[in-house]
């Protein structure tokens, strides 16, 4: 006589898991990439495991380019007018000096065909933790006067700040205001007579 | 009344036919050719200044770039080094990838081409890019898993033309389409709004309702004029909140199928007044992109 056991528990089968996963293998994508998106865009505090799934994700975002931040003026916006400065004395003893990112003093294209410009500039040369870029933009300028046809034998980036206020109103406009404007040099570079030639 | 795991069953179940059920291919052949088209304005408006930005006389010299970069990212750079030859590459494929998107040839590789530019601009100089790069990289990359051209697109139009009787059911003109590269960027936008909001609401002048008038009187990103009664206190809480819940209520109003248009509408009206008092090139025109995935066509 022939006898039959069902099994009290069903049997642990993860070849089977698998494949019922690979029938839904566009289902669990989507999922799996909306939570591991947003968790990368969440802020950590209030997103507790954040740390595990960024842990996860972290190489296959970067590695694919699909890295994202979506955190612009948050938590709060720069209360700082702000612009990044270029001075630089030629061989002849001229001083003379360029505004890379005086936004407002641009025509309407011109502010924004240069959005980039103000990224990189204020938002990063700007910065004492990012000194790093400071001589490689000092080098590039050199080069660039020297192709204009100018001799320049010292390069000074200048930073340019002045707060704006909390409270709201049309004389406090950035193209009105009158608020003094703080300055401070904050990289020098003498151009060694040889460098470049 | 249904048992917690029943309803959980149910939901699952649901989220499974919207991502795998077919679709309309106007929505992401809409989508498909709006984006081409700001792909190509933002390659117009990053041309000028490639050399300066991600050469090798540039602002950022390979051997300060080589400190800065953690990990393997895929890249035209990994093909030919630090080498000035890669910004002809990246403008080459812009273009091409751009106009192929925009009429629809061979849109699959005109998104490769798209993606692999814009991940290669963004590996190359990290500190010029603004969020419109974030949408470009990854609407690209799932473009290229994207059937985008049933509709709009001009080989398909020119093969329908030249051979009319190869089409098995010329009455239908709109074969449906794998929905999920078209979900997954529908999730995207929704991400967007909610972590954009979720920031905000850690910040105390977001709280206060003195962040946009702060935001309104920064130089750097002022553009064209705004009459004088926004700016005031007022008028910043009305803004400042008004972006708090537009932000915050998006991912879940959206999915009201009745809500739906006024929801795409009031962003519409929202990133246009954005795009009129800042300056943040493209953002605002690039999203605008991603709400087209959310239109239902009418039956053809």
């Amino acid at each position: 006589m022939k006898t039959s056991r069902k099994p009290i528990l069903p049997a642990r089968d993860p070849a089977g898991l698998v494949r019922r996963a690979a029938r839904h293998w566009q289902t669990v994508l989507v999922a799996v990439y909306a939570l591991a998106a947003f968790s990368w865009a969440m802020p950590a505090v209030l997103f507790p495991p954040k740390a595990v799934i960024d842990g996860i994700v972290t190489r296959p975002f970067l590695l694919l380019g699909l890295w994202q931040g979506w955190d612009m003026f948050s938590p709060d916006p720069r209360t700082d007018d702000i612009c990044v400065e270029m001075r630089y004395t030629d061989a002849d003893g001229t001083v003379d000096r360029r505004m890379l990112t005086d936004m407002v003093a641009m025509d309407y294209v011109e502010r924004w065909q240069k959005d980039r410009w103000r990224k990189y500039f204020n938002d990063h040369l700007r910065l004492d933790i990012e000194r790093q870029l400071w001589q490689p933009f000092a080098e590039y300028a050199v080069r660039r006067l020297r192709m204009e046809g100018h001799d320049p034998v010292s390069i000074e980036l200048v930073r340019w700040w002045r707060p704006s206020l909390p409270a709201v109103g049309p004389e406090l406009r950035a193209d009105v205001r009158l608020t003094p404007w703080n300055s401070y040099p904050f990289h020098r570079w003498g151009v060694p007579r040889e460098w470049g030639r | 009344m249904k048992s917690p795991w029943a309803m959980i069953t149910a939901g699952a179940g649901a989220f499974d036919r919207w991502v795998k059920d077919p679709v309309d291919p106007r929505p992401l052949a809409w989508f498909r050719c709006w984006f081409g088209l700001l792909s190509l304005v933002n390659l117009w408006l990053l041309w000028p200044d490639m050399s300066m930005w991600l050469g090798n006389d540039g602002v950022l010299p390979p051997v300060v770039h080589r400190d800065m970069v953690g990990g393997t990212r895929l890249s035209i750079f990994m093909l030919t080094g630090y080498s000035d030859m890669a910004i002809g590459l990246i403008r080459g494929l812009s273009l091409v990838g751009g106009l192929g998107l925009v009429l629809g040839v061979f849109p699959r590789c005109a998104a490769a081409c798209v993606w692999l530019a814009a991940v290669s601009y963004a590996w190359r100089n990290m500190d010029i890019l603004h969020s419109g790069d974030n949408l470009i990289r990854i609407g690209a990359f799932f473009l290229i898993f994207a059937r985008s051209d049933g509709a709009l697109s001009l080989s398909r139009g020119v093969s329908r033309w030249l051979f009319p009787r190869a089409d098995p059911d010329p009455a239908a003109p709109y074969k449906p389409v794998p929905a999920w590269p078209q979900r997954i960027l529908q999730l995207q936008l929704c991400i967007i709004y909610l972590a954009a909001g979720i920031w905000k609401t850690m910040g105390p002048t977001w709280r206060n309702g003195t962040a946009v008038g702060l935001v309104l009187q920064l130089g750097e990103f002022q553009r064209f004029p705004i009459p004088d009664f926004f700016l005031t206190p007022l008028m910043s809480q009305v803004f400042t909140y008004g972006t708090l819940v537009f932000e915050l209520g998006f991912p879940i109003l959206i999915w009201i199928p009745r809500l739906r248009l006024p929801v795409l509408l009031a962003g519409l009206v929202f990133h246009a007044g954005l795009d009129w008092v800042m300056n943040v090139q493209l953002f605002q025109w690039q999203i605008t992109a991603y709400y087209l995935l959310w239109l239902k066509p009418r039956r053809s």
